[in-house]
Protein backbone atom coordinates (compact mmCIF):
# COMPACT_ATOMS: atom_id res chain seq x y z
CA UNK A 1 0.00 0.00 0.00
CA UNK A 2 3.19 2.56 -0.23
CA UNK A 3 1.62 3.02 -3.76
CA UNK A 4 -1.58 4.49 -2.33
CA UNK A 5 0.64 6.69 -0.08
CA UNK A 6 2.39 7.84 -3.31
CA UNK A 7 -1.07 8.70 -4.90
CA UNK A 8 -2.43 10.67 -1.65
CA UNK A 9 0.72 12.61 -2.01
CA UNK A 10 0.07 13.63 -5.37
CA UNK A 11 -3.64 14.02 -5.25
CA UNK A 12 -3.38 16.38 -2.63
CA UNK A 13 -0.55 18.55 -4.17
CA UNK A 14 -2.77 18.87 -7.35
CA UNK A 15 -4.87 19.81 -4.95
CA UNK A 16 -3.37 22.95 -3.17
CA UNK A 17 -1.67 24.08 -6.07
CA UNK A 18 -4.44 24.79 -8.25
CA UNK A 19 -6.79 26.85 -6.75
CA UNK A 20 -9.81 23.91 -6.87
CA UNK A 21 -9.22 23.34 -3.09
CA UNK A 22 -9.59 26.73 -1.52
CA UNK A 23 -12.69 27.44 -3.68
CA UNK A 24 -14.41 24.19 -2.29
CA UNK A 25 -13.61 24.94 1.09
CA UNK A 26 -14.82 28.75 0.67
CA UNK A 27 -18.52 27.27 -0.83
CA UNK A 28 -18.58 24.61 1.84
CA UNK A 29 -17.73 27.02 4.38
CA UNK A 30 -19.97 29.42 3.45
CA UNK A 31 -22.87 26.69 3.10
CA UNK A 32 -22.36 25.67 6.24
CA UNK A 33 -22.97 29.42 7.65
CA UNK A 34 -25.92 29.80 5.74
CA UNK A 35 -27.03 26.80 6.97
CA UNK A 36 -26.11 27.04 10.87
CA UNK A 37 -27.91 30.98 10.79
CA UNK A 38 -30.57 29.22 9.40
CA UNK A 39 -30.87 27.01 12.09
CA UNK A 40 -30.24 29.39 15.13
CA UNK A 41 -32.97 31.73 13.19
CA UNK A 42 -35.73 29.15 12.55
CA UNK A 43 -35.54 27.44 15.45
CA UNK A 44 -33.95 29.62 18.40
CA UNK A 45 -32.11 26.91 19.99
CA UNK A 46 -28.18 26.05 20.26
CA UNK A 47 -28.12 23.48 18.46
CA UNK A 48 -26.31 22.51 15.34
CA UNK A 49 -28.85 19.74 14.18
CA UNK A 50 -30.29 21.83 11.23
CA UNK A 51 -26.77 22.82 9.89
CA UNK A 52 -25.28 19.25 10.52
CA UNK A 53 -28.12 18.02 8.56
CA UNK A 54 -28.52 20.43 5.91
CA UNK A 55 -24.86 20.28 5.12
CA UNK A 56 -24.85 16.26 4.59
CA UNK A 57 -27.15 16.93 1.47
CA UNK A 58 -24.82 19.91 0.19
CA UNK A 59 -22.04 17.26 0.38
CA UNK A 60 -24.27 15.59 -2.34
CA UNK A 61 -23.88 18.02 -4.80
CA UNK A 62 -20.34 19.31 -3.90
CA UNK A 63 -18.39 16.13 -3.36
CA UNK A 64 -19.17 14.82 -6.29
CA UNK A 65 -17.55 18.20 -7.92
CA UNK A 66 -14.49 17.01 -6.09
CA UNK A 67 -13.65 13.82 -7.03
CA UNK A 68 -14.78 14.37 -10.94
CA UNK A 69 -11.13 14.99 -12.03
CA UNK A 70 -9.70 12.05 -10.70
CA UNK A 71 -10.00 9.47 -13.58
CA UNK A 72 -11.72 11.25 -16.01
CA UNK A 73 -8.92 13.79 -15.96
CA UNK A 74 -6.20 11.24 -16.32
CA UNK A 75 -7.86 9.54 -18.35
CA UNK A 76 -7.81 12.21 -20.65
CA UNK A 77 -4.41 13.47 -20.38
CA UNK A 78 -2.96 10.47 -20.80
CA UNK A 79 -1.47 10.12 -17.67
CA UNK A 80 -3.95 6.98 -16.79
CA UNK A 81 -1.20 4.96 -19.23
CA UNK A 82 1.35 6.66 -16.69
CA UNK A 83 -0.36 5.12 -14.09
CA UNK A 84 -0.64 1.35 -15.35
CA UNK A 85 2.73 0.95 -16.72
CA UNK A 86 3.95 1.45 -13.52
CA UNK A 87 4.57 -1.30 -11.02
CA UNK A 88 1.06 -0.06 -8.81
CA UNK A 89 -1.72 -2.11 -8.12
CA UNK A 90 -4.97 -0.50 -9.47
CA UNK A 91 -6.17 -0.82 -5.67
CA UNK A 92 -3.58 1.15 -4.48
CA UNK A 93 -4.64 4.15 -7.40
CA UNK A 94 -7.98 4.16 -6.44
CA UNK A 95 -7.44 4.06 -1.95
CA UNK A 96 -4.55 6.25 -2.78
CA UNK A 97 -7.43 9.18 -5.07
CA UNK A 98 -9.71 8.01 -1.99
CA UNK A 99 -7.99 9.10 0.78
CA UNK A 100 -7.10 12.11 -1.20
CA UNK A 101 -11.01 13.10 -1.82
CA UNK A 102 -11.34 12.11 1.70
CA UNK A 103 -9.07 14.27 3.35
CA UNK A 104 -9.76 17.22 1.60
CA UNK A 105 -13.62 16.20 2.86
CA UNK A 106 -12.51 15.95 6.38
CA UNK A 107 -10.76 19.64 6.15
CA UNK A 108 -13.25 21.00 5.08
CA UNK A 109 -15.84 19.95 7.50
CA UNK A 110 -12.97 20.63 10.27
CA UNK A 111 -13.19 24.21 9.04
CA UNK A 112 -16.84 23.93 9.95
CA UNK A 113 -15.98 23.38 13.98
CA UNK A 114 -16.31 27.31 13.83
CA UNK A 115 -19.83 27.60 14.35
CA UNK A 116 -19.77 25.07 17.33
CA UNK A 117 -17.33 27.36 18.78
CA UNK A 118 -19.47 30.22 18.16
CA UNK A 119 -22.42 28.07 19.79
CA UNK A 120 -20.10 27.46 22.94
CA UNK A 121 -19.35 31.07 23.33
CA UNK A 122 -23.06 31.82 23.67
CA UNK A 123 -24.89 28.63 24.83
CA UNK A 124 -24.20 25.56 25.79
CA UNK A 125 -23.77 22.52 23.58
CA UNK A 126 -24.20 19.12 23.80
CA UNK A 127 -20.60 18.45 22.76
CA UNK A 128 -21.35 14.51 22.68
CA UNK A 129 -24.11 15.05 19.55
CA UNK A 130 -21.73 17.39 17.98
CA UNK A 131 -19.21 14.74 18.54
CA UNK A 132 -21.00 11.78 17.19
CA UNK A 133 -23.06 14.18 14.57
CA UNK A 134 -19.47 14.94 12.99
CA UNK A 135 -18.76 10.82 12.45
CA UNK A 136 -21.69 10.86 10.74
CA UNK A 137 -20.75 13.19 8.61
CA UNK A 138 -17.34 11.96 8.04
CA UNK A 139 -19.10 8.53 6.97
CA UNK A 140 -20.43 10.56 4.59
CA UNK A 141 -18.08 12.04 3.04
CA UNK A 142 -16.23 8.79 2.90
CA UNK A 143 -19.40 6.75 1.05
CA UNK A 144 -20.04 10.15 -1.48
CA UNK A 145 -16.26 10.10 -2.47
CA UNK A 146 -16.12 6.76 -3.22
CA UNK A 147 -19.68 7.28 -5.52
CA UNK A 148 -17.74 10.03 -7.17
CA UNK A 149 -14.70 8.33 -8.10
CA UNK A 150 -17.06 5.74 -9.21
CA UNK A 151 -18.42 8.56 -11.56
CA UNK A 152 -15.39 9.55 -12.46
CA UNK A 153 -13.78 6.47 -13.89
CA UNK A 154 -17.27 5.64 -16.08
CA UNK A 155 -16.33 8.66 -18.65
CA UNK A 156 -13.47 11.39 -19.52
CA UNK A 157 -15.40 13.98 -19.31
CA UNK A 158 -15.03 15.96 -16.39
CA UNK A 159 -18.53 17.41 -16.14
CA UNK A 160 -20.06 14.56 -16.98
CA UNK A 161 -18.21 12.63 -13.82
CA UNK A 162 -19.62 15.18 -11.54
CA UNK A 163 -22.83 15.70 -13.06
CA UNK A 164 -23.12 11.38 -13.30
CA UNK A 165 -21.53 11.53 -9.23
CA UNK A 166 -24.65 13.51 -8.11
CA UNK A 167 -26.99 11.65 -9.98
CA UNK A 168 -26.16 8.59 -8.44
CA UNK A 169 -26.57 9.92 -5.30
CA UNK A 170 -29.49 11.80 -5.26
CA UNK A 171 -31.72 8.17 -5.45
CA UNK A 172 -30.23 7.97 -1.57
CA UNK A 173 -31.04 10.96 -0.20
CA UNK A 174 -34.72 10.92 -2.09
CA UNK A 175 -35.65 7.25 -1.45
CA UNK A 176 -35.94 7.53 2.47
CA UNK A 177 -38.50 10.53 1.59
CA UNK A 178 -40.45 8.48 -0.98
CA UNK A 179 -40.88 5.54 1.55
CA UNK A 180 -43.29 7.70 3.36
CA UNK A 181 -45.58 7.24 0.74
CA UNK A 182 -45.58 3.38 0.08
CA UNK A 183 -46.95 0.65 1.49
CA UNK A 184 -46.01 -0.65 5.17
CA UNK A 185 -44.86 -3.37 4.12
CA UNK A 186 -42.21 -1.24 1.55
CA UNK A 187 -40.98 1.42 3.91
CA UNK A 188 -38.95 -0.01 6.04
CA UNK A 189 -36.63 -1.55 3.25
CA UNK A 190 -36.79 1.48 1.45
CA UNK A 191 -35.56 3.60 4.51
CA UNK A 192 -32.61 1.65 4.93
CA UNK A 193 -31.90 2.63 1.36
CA UNK A 194 -31.51 6.09 2.31
CA UNK A 195 -28.07 7.91 3.71
CA UNK A 196 -30.60 10.40 6.19
CA UNK A 197 -31.62 7.13 7.71
CA UNK A 198 -28.52 6.11 9.20
CA UNK A 199 -27.47 9.48 9.37
CA UNK A 200 -30.43 10.12 12.55
CA UNK A 201 -28.99 8.36 15.25
CA UNK A 202 -25.19 10.34 14.84
CA UNK A 203 -27.35 13.38 15.16
CA UNK A 204 -28.91 11.55 18.26
CA UNK A 205 -25.86 11.55 19.88
CA UNK A 206 -25.56 7.63 18.86
CA UNK A 207 -22.85 5.80 17.20
CA UNK A 208 -25.10 2.49 16.23
CA UNK A 209 -21.87 -0.19 14.67
CA UNK A 210 -25.21 -1.18 12.24
CA UNK A 211 -24.77 2.14 10.70
CA UNK A 212 -21.22 2.15 10.80
CA UNK A 213 -21.38 -0.78 8.89
CA UNK A 214 -24.29 0.99 6.45
CA UNK A 215 -21.69 3.33 5.32
CA UNK A 216 -18.83 1.31 5.00
CA UNK A 217 -20.56 -1.42 2.68
CA UNK A 218 -21.42 1.67 0.65
CA UNK A 219 -17.96 2.69 0.57
CA UNK A 220 -16.61 -0.48 -0.34
CA UNK A 221 -19.39 -1.26 -2.81
CA UNK A 222 -18.67 1.73 -4.87
CA UNK A 223 -14.54 1.20 -4.56
CA UNK A 224 -15.51 -1.92 -5.98
CA UNK A 225 -17.40 -1.16 -9.01
CA UNK A 226 -14.44 1.54 -9.89
CA UNK A 227 -12.07 -1.31 -9.46
CA UNK A 228 -14.20 -3.57 -12.13
CA UNK A 229 -15.16 -0.47 -13.98
CA UNK A 230 -11.24 0.05 -14.55
CA UNK A 231 -10.19 -3.27 -15.04
CA UNK A 232 -12.58 -3.76 -17.72
CA UNK A 233 -11.58 -0.68 -19.55
CA UNK A 234 -8.30 -2.65 -20.40
CA UNK A 235 -10.08 -5.34 -21.95
CA UNK A 236 -12.26 -3.45 -24.25
CA UNK B 1 15.83 -8.79 -24.25
CA UNK B 2 12.35 -8.87 -25.49
CA UNK B 3 10.46 -11.64 -26.96
CA UNK B 4 7.05 -11.29 -28.92
CA UNK B 5 5.29 -14.61 -30.05
CA UNK B 6 2.18 -14.69 -32.18
CA UNK B 7 0.48 -11.40 -30.59
CA UNK B 8 -2.73 -10.91 -31.37
CA UNK B 9 -5.11 -8.04 -30.10
CA UNK B 10 -8.64 -7.75 -31.17
CA UNK B 11 -11.15 -5.32 -30.76
CA UNK B 12 -14.53 -7.09 -31.33
CA UNK B 13 -14.25 -7.78 -35.01
CA UNK B 14 -11.52 -5.44 -35.68
CA UNK B 15 -8.01 -7.04 -35.22
CA UNK B 16 -5.35 -4.47 -34.47
CA UNK B 17 -2.11 -6.54 -34.05
CA UNK B 18 -2.75 -10.13 -36.26
CA UNK B 19 0.22 -12.62 -35.06
CA UNK B 20 2.84 -10.62 -34.75
CA UNK B 21 6.52 -11.99 -33.42
CA UNK B 22 9.58 -10.35 -33.07
CA UNK B 23 12.52 -10.17 -30.90
CA UNK B 24 15.11 -7.61 -29.38
CA UNK B 25 18.55 -8.52 -28.34
CA UNK B 26 19.92 -6.63 -25.10
CA UNK B 27 21.47 -2.96 -26.32
CA UNK B 28 19.75 -3.09 -29.24
CA UNK B 29 17.50 -0.07 -30.92
CA UNK B 30 14.56 -1.72 -32.96
CA UNK B 31 12.46 0.41 -34.82
CA UNK B 32 9.19 -0.30 -34.86
CA UNK B 33 7.61 1.37 -38.28
CA UNK B 34 3.95 1.63 -39.83
CA UNK B 35 1.80 3.82 -41.17
CA UNK B 36 -0.74 5.76 -38.36
CA UNK B 37 -3.18 2.89 -37.67
CA UNK B 38 -0.46 -0.21 -38.23
CA UNK B 39 -0.74 -1.58 -35.05
CA UNK B 40 2.69 -0.03 -33.34
CA UNK B 41 0.80 1.82 -30.31
CA UNK B 42 -1.25 -1.44 -29.38
CA UNK B 43 1.53 -3.51 -29.62
CA UNK B 44 3.82 -1.13 -27.60
CA UNK B 45 0.95 -0.91 -24.99
CA UNK B 46 0.59 -4.92 -24.38
CA UNK B 47 4.54 -5.02 -24.26
CA UNK B 48 3.87 -2.59 -21.22
CA UNK B 49 1.62 -4.05 -19.44
CA UNK B 50 -1.19 -1.13 -19.93
CA UNK B 51 -3.25 -3.86 -22.29
CA UNK B 52 -3.59 -7.29 -22.24
CA UNK B 53 -3.45 -9.35 -25.58
CA UNK B 54 -6.15 -11.50 -27.10
CA UNK B 55 -3.91 -14.43 -27.59
CA UNK B 56 -0.04 -14.90 -27.86
CA UNK B 57 3.03 -14.08 -25.52
CA UNK B 58 5.74 -11.91 -24.83
CA UNK B 59 8.15 -11.86 -22.67
CA UNK B 60 10.50 -8.52 -20.89
CA UNK B 61 13.89 -8.71 -19.23
CA UNK B 62 13.05 -12.39 -19.06
CA UNK B 63 9.42 -11.97 -17.22
CA UNK B 64 6.19 -12.71 -19.29
CA UNK B 65 4.20 -9.61 -19.38
CA UNK B 66 1.00 -11.16 -18.85
CA UNK B 67 1.94 -13.38 -15.69
CA UNK B 68 4.42 -11.44 -13.89
CA UNK B 69 3.00 -7.74 -15.03
CA UNK B 70 4.80 -5.81 -12.07
CA UNK B 71 8.54 -7.10 -12.71
CA UNK B 72 8.52 -5.95 -16.09
CA UNK B 73 6.75 -2.82 -15.42
CA UNK B 74 9.25 -2.07 -12.74
CA UNK B 75 12.11 -2.83 -15.72
CA UNK B 76 10.63 -0.54 -18.20
CA UNK B 77 10.29 2.80 -19.46
CA UNK B 78 7.45 4.24 -21.53
CA UNK B 79 6.75 7.06 -23.27
CA UNK B 80 3.30 7.32 -24.70
CA UNK B 81 2.66 8.90 -28.09
CA UNK B 82 1.43 12.05 -25.70
CA UNK B 83 3.76 12.54 -22.35
CA UNK B 84 1.64 11.46 -19.71
CA UNK B 85 2.26 15.24 -17.90
CA UNK B 86 0.32 16.52 -14.79
CA UNK B 87 0.06 20.35 -16.00
CA UNK B 88 -0.58 21.96 -12.63
CA UNK B 89 3.14 19.87 -11.08
CA UNK B 90 6.48 21.34 -11.58
CA UNK B 91 9.07 19.26 -13.85
CA UNK B 92 10.79 18.58 -10.21
CA UNK B 93 7.47 17.37 -8.35
CA UNK B 94 6.48 15.46 -11.34
CA UNK B 95 9.66 13.42 -11.79
CA UNK B 96 10.17 12.97 -7.94
CA UNK B 97 6.39 11.50 -8.31
CA UNK B 98 7.12 9.39 -11.05
CA UNK B 99 10.36 8.24 -9.24
CA UNK B 100 8.43 7.12 -6.49
CA UNK B 101 5.15 5.26 -8.15
CA UNK B 102 8.01 3.37 -9.86
CA UNK B 103 9.70 2.59 -6.91
CA UNK B 104 13.10 4.11 -7.02
CA UNK B 105 14.51 4.12 -3.11
CA UNK B 106 14.29 7.69 -1.52
CA UNK B 107 17.92 7.63 -0.95
CA UNK B 108 18.65 7.56 -4.67
CA UNK B 109 15.68 9.63 -5.66
CA UNK B 110 17.60 12.84 -5.93
CA UNK B 111 20.50 11.67 -7.63
CA UNK B 112 18.41 9.63 -10.35
CA UNK B 113 15.73 12.82 -10.98
CA UNK B 114 19.18 14.86 -11.78
CA UNK B 115 20.54 12.07 -13.92
CA UNK B 116 17.16 12.37 -16.06
CA UNK B 117 17.13 15.73 -16.35
CA UNK B 118 20.69 15.94 -17.07
CA UNK B 119 20.47 13.64 -19.59
CA UNK B 120 17.40 15.35 -21.38
CA UNK B 121 18.83 18.41 -21.36
CA UNK B 122 16.23 19.86 -18.75
CA UNK B 123 18.97 21.11 -16.37
CA UNK B 124 17.73 24.32 -14.47
CA UNK B 125 13.95 23.79 -15.37
CA UNK B 126 12.78 21.66 -11.92
CA UNK B 127 10.61 24.76 -10.70
CA UNK B 128 8.78 25.08 -14.10
CA UNK B 129 5.27 23.93 -13.97
CA UNK B 130 4.04 21.75 -16.95
CA UNK B 131 1.48 23.22 -18.16
CA UNK B 132 3.28 26.01 -19.19
CA UNK B 133 6.50 24.04 -21.29
CA UNK B 134 6.42 24.16 -24.84
CA UNK B 135 5.83 20.82 -26.87
CA UNK B 136 9.53 20.05 -27.24
CA UNK B 137 10.40 20.60 -23.89
CA UNK B 138 6.67 18.62 -22.62
CA UNK B 139 8.75 15.84 -24.61
CA UNK B 140 11.82 16.21 -22.63
CA UNK B 141 10.10 15.76 -19.52
CA UNK B 142 8.56 12.84 -20.76
CA UNK B 143 11.81 10.97 -21.52
CA UNK B 144 13.13 11.53 -18.31
CA UNK B 145 10.30 10.20 -16.88
CA UNK B 146 11.04 7.25 -19.01
CA UNK B 147 14.45 7.03 -17.52
CA UNK B 148 14.05 8.51 -14.17
CA UNK B 149 14.66 4.26 -12.79
CA UNK B 150 16.99 3.60 -14.68
CA UNK B 151 15.26 1.10 -16.93
CA UNK B 152 16.79 -1.90 -18.71
CA UNK B 153 14.68 -1.38 -21.28
CA UNK B 154 13.14 1.60 -23.05
CA UNK B 155 10.01 1.72 -25.38
CA UNK B 156 9.48 5.18 -26.86
CA UNK B 157 6.12 5.86 -28.78
CA UNK B 158 6.80 8.43 -31.57
CA UNK B 159 9.32 10.18 -29.70
CA UNK B 160 10.09 12.95 -32.52
CA UNK B 161 6.39 13.19 -33.05
CA UNK B 162 5.83 17.13 -33.52
CA UNK B 163 9.07 18.10 -32.68
CA UNK B 164 10.88 21.34 -34.53
CA UNK B 165 13.94 20.10 -36.74
CA UNK B 166 16.47 20.93 -34.41
CA UNK B 167 14.30 19.48 -31.34
CA UNK B 168 14.32 16.19 -33.34
CA UNK B 169 18.00 15.99 -34.30
CA UNK B 170 18.56 16.70 -30.04
CA UNK B 171 16.25 14.07 -28.82
CA UNK B 172 17.77 11.63 -31.67
CA UNK B 173 21.19 12.45 -30.32
CA UNK B 174 20.05 11.59 -26.85
CA UNK B 175 18.27 7.90 -28.72
CA UNK B 176 22.09 7.39 -30.06
CA UNK B 177 23.72 7.61 -26.33
CA UNK B 178 21.07 5.52 -25.15
CA UNK B 179 21.27 3.12 -27.37
CA UNK B 180 24.10 -0.01 -26.54
CA UNK B 181 23.55 0.67 -22.84
CA UNK B 182 19.90 0.36 -23.19
CA UNK B 183 17.34 -2.06 -25.41
CA UNK B 184 15.23 0.18 -26.90
CA UNK B 185 12.20 -0.25 -29.03
CA UNK B 186 10.92 3.02 -30.69
CA UNK B 187 8.12 3.44 -32.94
CA UNK B 188 8.00 5.52 -35.60
CA UNK B 189 7.04 6.45 -39.16
CA UNK B 190 9.51 9.00 -40.47
CA UNK B 191 11.78 6.77 -41.93
CA UNK B 192 14.81 8.92 -41.84
CA UNK B 193 14.66 8.34 -37.98
CA UNK B 194 15.23 4.36 -38.25
CA UNK B 195 17.72 5.16 -40.90
CA UNK B 196 19.67 7.12 -38.85
CA UNK B 197 19.18 5.24 -35.56
CA UNK B 198 18.06 1.75 -35.55
CA UNK B 199 19.85 -1.64 -35.10
CA UNK B 200 17.35 -3.32 -36.95
CA UNK B 201 13.34 -2.95 -38.41
CA UNK B 202 10.02 -4.32 -38.52
CA UNK B 203 7.65 -2.83 -40.29
CA UNK B 204 4.16 -3.62 -39.89
CA UNK B 205 0.90 -2.83 -41.69
CA UNK B 206 -2.89 -3.56 -40.98
CA UNK B 207 -1.48 -5.29 -37.92
CA UNK B 208 0.56 -7.24 -39.37
CA UNK B 209 4.53 -7.86 -39.86
CA UNK B 210 5.60 -7.38 -43.47
CA UNK B 211 8.82 -6.83 -42.99
CA UNK B 212 11.77 -7.59 -40.73
CA UNK B 213 15.25 -8.25 -40.00
CA UNK B 214 18.63 -5.68 -40.12
CA UNK B 215 17.90 -2.40 -42.42
CA UNK B 216 19.83 -4.10 -45.28
CA UNK B 217 17.69 -6.75 -45.04
CA UNK B 218 14.54 -4.98 -45.28
CA UNK B 219 15.17 -3.13 -47.95
CA UNK B 220 16.32 -6.00 -49.94
CA UNK B 221 12.96 -7.86 -48.58
CA UNK B 222 11.02 -4.79 -49.72
CA UNK B 223 12.02 -3.84 -53.04
CA UNK B 224 14.99 -4.94 -54.38
CA UNK B 225 18.29 -2.74 -56.06
CA UNK B 226 18.30 -1.47 -59.29
CA UNK B 227 20.49 0.19 -61.38
CA UNK B 228 20.03 3.92 -63.44
CA UNK B 229 21.09 4.05 -66.94
CA UNK B 230 21.69 6.95 -68.85
CA UNK B 231 23.35 6.84 -72.33
CA UNK B 232 23.28 9.45 -74.88
CA UNK B 233 21.21 7.22 -77.43
CA UNK B 234 18.32 6.79 -78.58
CA UNK B 235 15.60 5.72 -75.10
CA UNK B 236 13.87 2.57 -76.75
CA UNK B 237 17.01 1.58 -78.72
CA UNK B 238 19.18 1.63 -76.14
CA UNK B 239 16.56 0.27 -73.58
CA UNK B 240 16.15 -3.33 -76.35
CA UNK B 241 19.95 -3.40 -76.46
CA UNK B 242 20.67 -3.88 -72.65
CA UNK B 243 17.33 -6.08 -72.15
CA UNK B 244 18.99 -8.64 -74.79
CA UNK B 245 22.00 -8.80 -71.90
CA UNK B 246 22.13 -11.85 -70.28
CA UNK B 247 22.31 -10.56 -66.69
CA UNK B 248 19.53 -8.01 -67.30
CA UNK B 249 15.65 -9.11 -65.84
CA UNK B 250 13.87 -6.34 -66.77
CA UNK B 251 14.57 -2.44 -68.27
CA UNK B 252 12.01 0.49 -68.11
CA UNK B 253 12.72 3.83 -69.78
CA UNK B 254 11.97 6.82 -66.77
CA UNK B 255 12.51 10.54 -67.14
CA UNK B 256 15.50 9.86 -65.28
CA UNK B 257 17.32 7.30 -67.39
CA UNK B 258 16.59 3.70 -67.62
CA UNK B 259 15.95 1.88 -64.81
CA UNK B 260 17.33 -1.69 -64.65
CA UNK B 261 16.74 -4.37 -62.73
CA UNK B 262 19.26 -7.48 -62.79
CA UNK B 263 20.13 -11.07 -61.02
CA UNK B 264 23.73 -9.74 -60.86
CA UNK B 265 25.67 -6.57 -61.07
CA UNK B 266 24.55 -5.88 -64.96
CA UNK B 267 26.97 -2.19 -64.79
CA UNK B 268 30.04 -4.12 -66.63
CA UNK B 269 28.10 -5.84 -69.22
CA UNK B 270 26.00 -2.31 -69.77
CA UNK B 271 29.60 -0.13 -70.09
CA UNK B 272 30.84 -2.67 -72.32
CA UNK B 273 27.82 -2.25 -74.67
CA UNK B 274 27.91 1.30 -74.77
CA UNK B 275 31.61 0.84 -75.48
CA UNK B 276 30.93 -0.92 -78.49
CA UNK B 277 27.94 1.25 -80.09
CA UNK B 278 29.99 4.31 -79.57
CA UNK B 279 27.19 5.57 -76.59
CA UNK B 280 28.72 8.45 -74.16
CA UNK B 281 27.53 6.79 -70.71
CA UNK B 282 26.42 9.91 -68.72
CA UNK B 283 25.61 7.59 -65.67
CA UNK B 284 25.38 4.00 -64.59
CA UNK B 285 24.25 4.00 -60.92
CA UNK B 286 23.56 1.26 -58.01
CA UNK B 287 20.78 2.39 -56.22
CA UNK B 288 19.90 0.74 -52.79
CA UNK B 289 16.43 1.80 -52.24
CA UNK B 290 15.51 4.05 -49.13
CA UNK B 291 13.59 2.56 -46.40
CA UNK B 292 10.89 5.03 -47.40
CA UNK B 293 10.53 3.22 -51.05
CA UNK B 294 10.95 -0.18 -49.70
CA UNK B 295 7.98 0.73 -47.05
CA UNK B 296 6.01 2.52 -50.42
CA UNK B 297 6.73 -1.04 -52.35
CA UNK B 298 5.50 -2.92 -48.91
CA UNK B 299 2.11 -0.94 -49.00
CA UNK B 300 1.61 -0.75 -52.48
CA UNK B 301 2.14 -4.74 -52.26
CA UNK B 302 -0.22 -5.35 -49.31
CA UNK B 303 -2.93 -3.60 -50.74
Amino acid sequence: MSGAWTILKKELRIYFVSPVAYAFLGVFLFLAGLFFYMGIALTGEASLRVMLGNLSIAMIFVLPMLTMRHFAEEQRGGTFELMMTAPLPLSSLIVGKWLASLVLCLLMLTGTLLFPAVLAYYGDPDWGVVFTSYVGLACCCAAFCATGLFASSLTNDQVAAGMGGIVLLLPFWLIGNAATYVDEAWRAPLEQLGFLTHLQSFTKGVVDTADLFWFACFTFVFLFLTFRTLESRRWR
Amino acid sequence: MIEVRRLTKRYGPFTAVDDVSFEVGEGEVLGFIGPNGAGKTTTMRILTGFLPATEGDARVAGFDVFEAPMEVKKRVGYLPETPPLYRELSVGQYLAFVAELRGVPSKERFRRIGDAMERVGLRGWEQRILGSLSKGYRQRVGLAQALVHDPPVLILDEPTSGLDPAQTAEVRELMRELAGERTVVLSTHILREVEALCDRVVMIYKGQVVAAGTLDEVRQIAASVRYEVEVDADAATAATAIGGLAEVATVEPTERGLVVRAKTDPRPAIASLAHDRGWAVRGLTRVVPTLEEAFLAVVEREG
